[in-house]
């Protein structure tokens, strides 16, 4: 009995249990039921949030470009309103300075200075801001053209060079024969702008510039590489490096001038141009800017003029190199711009120990040695590279201001110049000891009699050897018997003209690859055009050329085919 | 307190003891909730004192072995709820440390209103591990008894001294490796 009581009660308190089990299970069910319906709700709300925020962030961007354009319309407005007061500024004050310098007012001739100087800064200052905000504006056109890397570099150095030097820096250059199709005027700012840069934050140190081809992504390019030995950045001031008015620290400002806008123009404008801008710098250390920009402009459908990718190698290939030594800077400057323009990679040393540490290193095919230096001078370089067996056979050209001829042979110089030396003397003399060069043979074919000999008469002095052919049938004979490096074509001739010439040549393999100018009197239309399109170089028209850019035409066609055989 | 701490308890008084002594202690006890628990309910924590205390009257065993004899048995208990706790530990130390910052932080996430003590631990010697109990409620012997099951449970050769501490219902737990 007293069992079944107590079973009772047990199974009354489960009874018991199990409905409060149910009851609070029910409970919490609706409890779930609740918040789900909540999140639901919360969630329409976020999304329906969203959207509002979108709108408005939206409203507020366009409201932002708006205002950044109204505001770069502005700045452009106001910077030609600001230059050109300015220019009557710059250009009195300085009338005024020569008037005050004629007169002997010195007193004024020093303010005057001051006037002018901080007038052009100004002015300076607000191209800048014109640039920038032109930029930003979506205003700065691109022009592109063909451009010669080497003269537009020749260009900048002339501009940049004092700049850099006054700081007792070193300007070191490597630069490359070639064309490429950019923005000349553009290209020209950038380069002055990071050379600039780099001979402002570098005292005592070095300088250098060196050009080269290389390919980003599949597209050729050529790669312009600044580097010095400054006092660097650290990463925190990379950081904000290409921000417009960014320097790397307000002490810069004080200490080094500038604005902090030279690096975000840099920027902007190889993106318009399709290529980049990268840095790489160590602190105290110096730093290095490196600009890639296409050869072939921001377009891509046009064609590249350059040598392939790989030929890039002629730049380093020793028989091309030559070693100037010299402890004068015009005298290197001359030599980078003479040399250079002949397609030879050229390597600069201040003094003799650099002349013979640049000489083991790079193996240069012909050096050319001033005798007058201070500290090591060049009878003593002389004897060292012709000491050294590795370094004897490269023949070594001495300029001196004194004729001291027969020491120089004695002790195994090549040749010998006397300053000052023109262009012609010292190419010619280079040219003797190029292997290369001399082999080179040009094929004219013409049948005007005149015109046949001026060419061949204006060639030989250059140096070239010349085989000269008739008409198109005794030309193919000629190239059979021995290829030449170079054809220069005229179009109307009998038995077989220009068109016909050049359709058989471009036939054989080994032929396909000779560079053919066309030097025509005939009235070239556009189906003639379209006849040599592809088979010849250039088209040019007699009457219409002058000389030096033929000549030049020629060596760089040369150069060309030298690198791709 | 948690129901199912009610319902493991009787269902240990149930098979220790026996059903008439589960009955008569609930019957002596004078429980708002009638004795009728299920294991997500929750009740006041005073029910489960009373009805200790009458155990122990019944029975004659001193309420302190009782809460730990429940204490080992409740671990079991535990772990068969949440065997995922056990799956990740090999050791009974490595277990027991875990208590305060993780295993009750989890129970708290899952039971919002569950009342839980505090463990402050010591491990400054090697194969010794110091555990400080505190808890607004007097379990300390619940602590030691599932401590106890812990070790149980991993078979592992372990001493534990308590030493009384002098604030209210904390204890102090010594347990040391024996070799
Ligand atoms: C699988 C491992 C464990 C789980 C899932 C767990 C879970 C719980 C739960 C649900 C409660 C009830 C809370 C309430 O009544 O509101 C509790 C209380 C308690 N737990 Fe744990 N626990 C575990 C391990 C341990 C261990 C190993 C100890 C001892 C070191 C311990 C000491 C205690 C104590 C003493 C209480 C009673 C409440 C108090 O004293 O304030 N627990 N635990
Ligand atoms: N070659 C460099 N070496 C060290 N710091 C440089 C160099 N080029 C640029 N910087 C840092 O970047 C800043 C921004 O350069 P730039 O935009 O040309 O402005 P600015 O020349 O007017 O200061 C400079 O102020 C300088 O702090
Ligand atoms: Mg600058």
């Amino acid at each position: 009995m007293q069992e079944i009581e107590v079973l009772r009660r047990q199974i009354e308190r489960e009874k018991k249990a199990r409905k409060e089990a149910e009851q609070i299970a029910e409970q919490k069910t609706r409890e779930i039921y609740y918040v789900n319906q909540e999140l639901l709700q919360l969630n329409d709300q976020l999304e329906e949030l969203v959207k509002e925020r979108t709108a408005e962030l939206s409203l507020a961007r366009d409201e932002a470009i708006e205002a950044n354009r109204i505001k770069s319309q502005f700045l452009a407005n106001m910077s030609h309103e600001l230059r050109t007061p300015l220019n009557a500024i710059i250009g009195y004050s300085e009338m005024l300075k020569e008037e005050a310098e004629d007169e002997g007012v010195e007193g004024f001739v020093d303010d005057l200075g001051k006037i002018h100087h901080a007038g052009k800064h100004l002015l300076s200052l607000i191209n800048d801001i014109l640039d920038l905000s032109k930029i930003e504006a979506g205003k700065m056109d691109l022009y592109l053209e063909s451009c010669d890397i080497n003269t537009t570099i020749q260009d900048v150095l002339t501009t940049v060079s004092p700049l850099v030097e006054s700081n007792g820096n070193r300007l070191e250059f490597v630069i490359l024969q070639g064309v490429m199709r950019t923005d000349i005027t553009k290209l020209r700012q950038i380069l002055f702008n990071l050379l600039s840069n780099a001979g402002k934050f570098t005292k005592q140190g070095t300088v250098s510039l060196t050009v080269s081809l290389e390919a980003y992504h599949g597209k050729p390019g050529v790669s312009f590489c600044i580097q010095d030995t400054g006092i660097g950045m650290t990463p925190e001031q990379m950081d904000h490096l290409f921000q417009a008015f960014k320097q790397a620290d307000s002490s810069t400002t004080r200490k080094y001038g500038g604005t902090g806008l030279g690096l975000a123009i840099s920027q902007r404008l190889c993106q318009m141009m399709g290529g980049h801008i990268a840095v790489e710098s160590v602190y105290e250390q110096g730093t290095t800017f490196t600009v890639w920009l296409p050869s072939s402009g921001s377009n891509p459908d046009c064609e590249s003029v350059l040598p392939e990718e790989g030929s890039q190698s002629y730049l380093d290939e020793g028989h091309n190199t030559i070693l100037v030594i010299d402890d004068d800077p015009a005298m290197l400057q001359l030599m980078q711009r003479y040399l250079s323009k002949e397609g030879y990679a050229v390597i600069v040393a201040r003094n003799g120990q650099e002349g013979i540490r640049l000489a083991k290193e790079r193996r240069p095919s012909v050096i050319s040695l001033d005798v007058l230096m201070p500290g090591m001078d060049g009878w003593t370089v002389l004897t060292t590279l012709k000491s050294d067996p590795e370094l004897a056979g490269i023949p070594i050209i001495m300029i001196s201001m004194t004729d001291d001829r027969n020491l120089g042979y004695a002790l195994g110089a090549s040749d010998f110049l006397i300053k000052p030396v023109n262009r012609d003397k010292i190419i010619s003399v280079l040219d003797k000891h190029i292997m290369e060069r001399q082999s080179d043979s040009i094929l004219v074919i013409e049948d005007d009699l005149a015109t046949s000999q001026m060419m061949t008469r204006m060639l030989v002095k250059e140096g070239y050897r010349v085989i000269r052919a008739g008409d198109g049938r005794i030309a193919l004979e000629c190239v059979a018997q021995s290829i030449p490096q170079f054809i220069l074509l005229d179009l109307m001739m009998p038995n077989m003209d220009g068109f016909e010439f050049v359709t058989e040549l471009r036939k054989r393999d080994e032929w396909r690859s000779i560079p053919v100018v066309v030097l025509t009197a005939k009235d070239i239309t556009a189906e003639d055009r379209m006849r040599l399109n592809g088979y010849v170089e250039n088209i040019v028209q007699k009457g219409h050329w002058r000389r030096e850019d033929l000549l030049e035409e020629i060596r760089n066609l040369l150069i060309g085919a030298r690198t791709n055989r | 307190m948690k129901g199912m701490v009610f319902t493991s308890f009787l269902e240990m008084v149930e098979n220790k003891f026996s059903l008439d002594v589960a009955d008569q202690i609930i019957e002596a006890s004078n429980l708002p909730s009638g004795g009728s628990y299920t294991s997500v309910g929750t009740y006041p924590h005073n029910e489960m004192i009373q009805l200790v205390v009458q155990l122990a009257e019944r029975t004659g065993i001193p309420v302190a072995d009782l809460v730990r004899t429940f204490g080992e048995y409740l671990f079991t208990q535990l772990i068969a709820m949440y065997p995922q706790f056990i799956q990740e530990h090999q050791t009974a130390f490595s277990i027991l440390r875990k208590v305060d910052n993780y295993i009750h932080v989890e129970v708290l996430k899952l039971y919002p209103d569950a009342e839980l003590p505090t463990f402050e631990y010591e491990t400054s010697e090697p194969g010794t591990l110091i555990m400080i109990y505190r808890s607004s409620r007097p379990f300390a012997d619940l602590a030691e008894g599932l401590i106890l099951g812990c070790i149980e449970h991993y078979g592992e050769n372990i001493e534990v001294k308590r030493e009384p501490m002098d604030e209210g219902t904390a204890a102090r737990f010594v347990l040391t490796e024996r070799k």
